[in-house]
């Protein structure tokens, strides 16, 4: 398969000492939609820099539609690969439609498709400063899909949106996402997790997990969610010698080995010490299981 | 990080995008065109006609090699504080119009929405720089048109006079770049900006000053010049060696 984007051992020390990228090698499959997660500071962020050619690594190379970034025929790369930055700031004395078509001569195309992809013909003469969150990522989304990227880079899409506008986004990145390479950058797992196939999470400049969501999720240990009517402690209290136990809300978690072997036995095993378990469901690691087991 | 292109059809559209909206911020329309207007035309128009009009005699030490045997108040205008005034608005128009383009577009983090977009961190500060420049030339150049007239119509000074203060006008606003590009990475806000641009005006004035006391008749100018553009020129070099534009989106 040939690479969409690919870090070889790329680190990046910035001037004042800090390390945001130590040494990380990853990829990314042409075809494929990859989400790349991390804490704070875990150098989410700085990976998009370096594909925007904005920062230089300090060593390695970073490739980008199988041109080194910064190289002989980088531009024509850029060219076709739409970015949606992280939270930007809005202009108040460009409207939605001056933006659009700076975008549009940039990358020497017309901004009809785009503008009707994600509904802001009615929008356009507004200044950018006076739209809605909503609508202002709406406007950047068009920018990225102005002319039909083959690849998507997306920092934070919905960070910092009300609960409806990330929903509206979201959305339209489902739509836009399909049959494009793409990398999301997000704090967003259940987002991350509808949108993406694989994923790469980062820690200190670090890659420490990597890999196809399903292929993770089968590699996880599974998990029973059981509840009674005299409360999570009192399960705990029983389940100690079985698994690890946590508490989850009303109920705990614990892990067992299979759980349909697993659950008729531990029932048994409950209702007979007279606990009135009333839930008893095999729970599906999800990617924040996987990621909060990541960076613990 | 990309080439300086100067001329490539993206720093042109930046460019028309920059002019655009500086010419529709107010704050930056008054300080691009109040500020000039007054340094180059209003302040030194008083002075000239006041002096012109007094014909006074100055007392000017002969141990000031610039300006012995200058006792005519109108040539001390000429020699000594006209140059300053076109220092002052060469250097700082372009450099105070930075503070509106560059800072404000970090401050308020729409450089995000250019950097998203094909274009490298140097096309967007060439763009800006360019503008800001372009802008400062075309309003200062019609000011220092008047200020010309004034100067051939009310004085003794002939055409080399004018095209000697020309040069330094044009010095000024070539070094200007370096210090604009210097402001931008340095300051990140406008507080900061606007400090940094007023701490750069003291030594201005007075290297300035220095060098119209000391270099005798048009020489000064001459020498002035080369001044600035190794003011500039510094500048630059300091902002691109040792800051580089990834401070810019840091």
């Amino acid at each position: 398969m040939p690479t969409a984007i690919a870090f070889q051992s790329v680190t990046k020390r910035y001037r004042n000492g800090k390390v945001a990228l130590n040494s990380v090698s990853w990829s990314v499959e042409v075809g494929s939609r990859v989400c790349l997660l991390g804490p704070n500071g875990a150098g989410k962020s700085t990976s998009i820099r370096l594909l925007e050619g904005a920062l230089a690594p300090t060593a390695g190379s970073v490739g980008l539609l199988g041109v080194a970034v910064g190289g002989r025929g980088y531009d024509e790369a850029r060219l076709r690969t739409g970015i949606v930055p992280q939270g930007p700031g809005m202009y108040p004395d460009l409207t939605a439609a001056e933006y659009l078509q700076l975008a549009a001569d940039l990358y020497g195309v017309s901004t009809e498709r785009a503008v009707h992809t994600v509904g802001l013909r009615e929008y356009l003469h507004l200044r950018m400063a006076e739209l809605s969150g909503g609508f202002q990522r709406r406007v950047v989304l068009a920018a990225a899909l102005i002319a039909e990227p083959e690849l998507l880079l997306l920092d934070e899409p919905t960070v910092g949106l009300d609960p409806k506008a990330s929903h509206d986004v979201h959305q339209y990145l489902t739509a836009v996402m399909q049959g494009r390479t793409c990398l999301l950058c997000t704090h967003n797992l259940a987002e991350a997790e509808a949108l993406c196939d694989q994923v790469i999470i980062l820690q200190e400049g670090r890659v420490i997990v990597s890999g196809r969501l399903d292929e993770l999720r089968r590699g996880a240990r599974p998990r029973l969610r059981l509840a009674a009517r005299q409360g999570p402690e009192a399960l705990r209290a029983r389940l100690d010698q079985v698994g690890p136990v946590h508490v989850d809300g009303t109920g705990v978690l614990v892990e067992v080995a299979d759980p349909t072997t697993a659950a008729p036995m531990l029932l048994r095993r409950l209702l007979d010490a007279g606990l009135d378990v009333y839930e008893c469901t095999p729970v599906r690691a999800t990617l924040e299981d996987l990621f909060l087991e990541a960076v613990r | 990080m990309s080439s300086f292109r100067p001329l490539h059809r993206s720093v042109r559209l930046l460019f028309r995008k920059e002019v655009r909206q500086f010419l529709r911020s107010r704050q930056a329309v008054l300080t691009g065109l109040l500020l000039p207007a007054m340094v180059m035309v209003v302040a030194p128009g008083v002075q000239l006609l006041s002096a012109n009009s007094a014909r006074a005699r100055s007392n000017i030490p002969a141990v000031v090699p610039g300006l012995s045997g200058i006792n005519d108040v109108a040539n001390i205008f000429l020699y000594f504080t006209f140059p300053l005034f076109v220092v002052l608005a060469g250097l700082m128009t372009p450099s105070l119009a930075a503070v509106h383009t560059v800072i404000s577009e970090r401050e308020r983090r729409s450089i995000e929405l250019l950097v998203a977009l094909p274009v490298s961190v140097t096309d967007i500060v060439t763009a800006k720089l360019g503008a800001n420049l372009a802008v400062s030339a075309v309003t200062l150049a019609p000011l220092f048109a008047v200020d010309a007239a004034l100067i051939l119509l009310v004085t003794t000074a002939g055409p080399l006079f004018v095209m000697a203060a020309f040069l330094v006008l044009l010095s000024a606003l070539t070094a200007s770049i370096g210090v604009s590009l210097l402001l931008a990475l340095v300051a990140r806000d406008f507080r900061t900006a606007n400090n940094l641009n007023g701490a750069f005006v003291l030594p201005t004035i007075i290297v300035t000053g220095l060098c119209v006391a000391l270099v005798p008749g048009l020489w000064r100018f001459l020498v002035l010049a080369v001044l600035l553009l190794a003011m500039g020129g510094a500048a630059l070099w300091i902002a691109l060696r040792w800051l580089t534009f990834e401070r810019y989106l840091s």
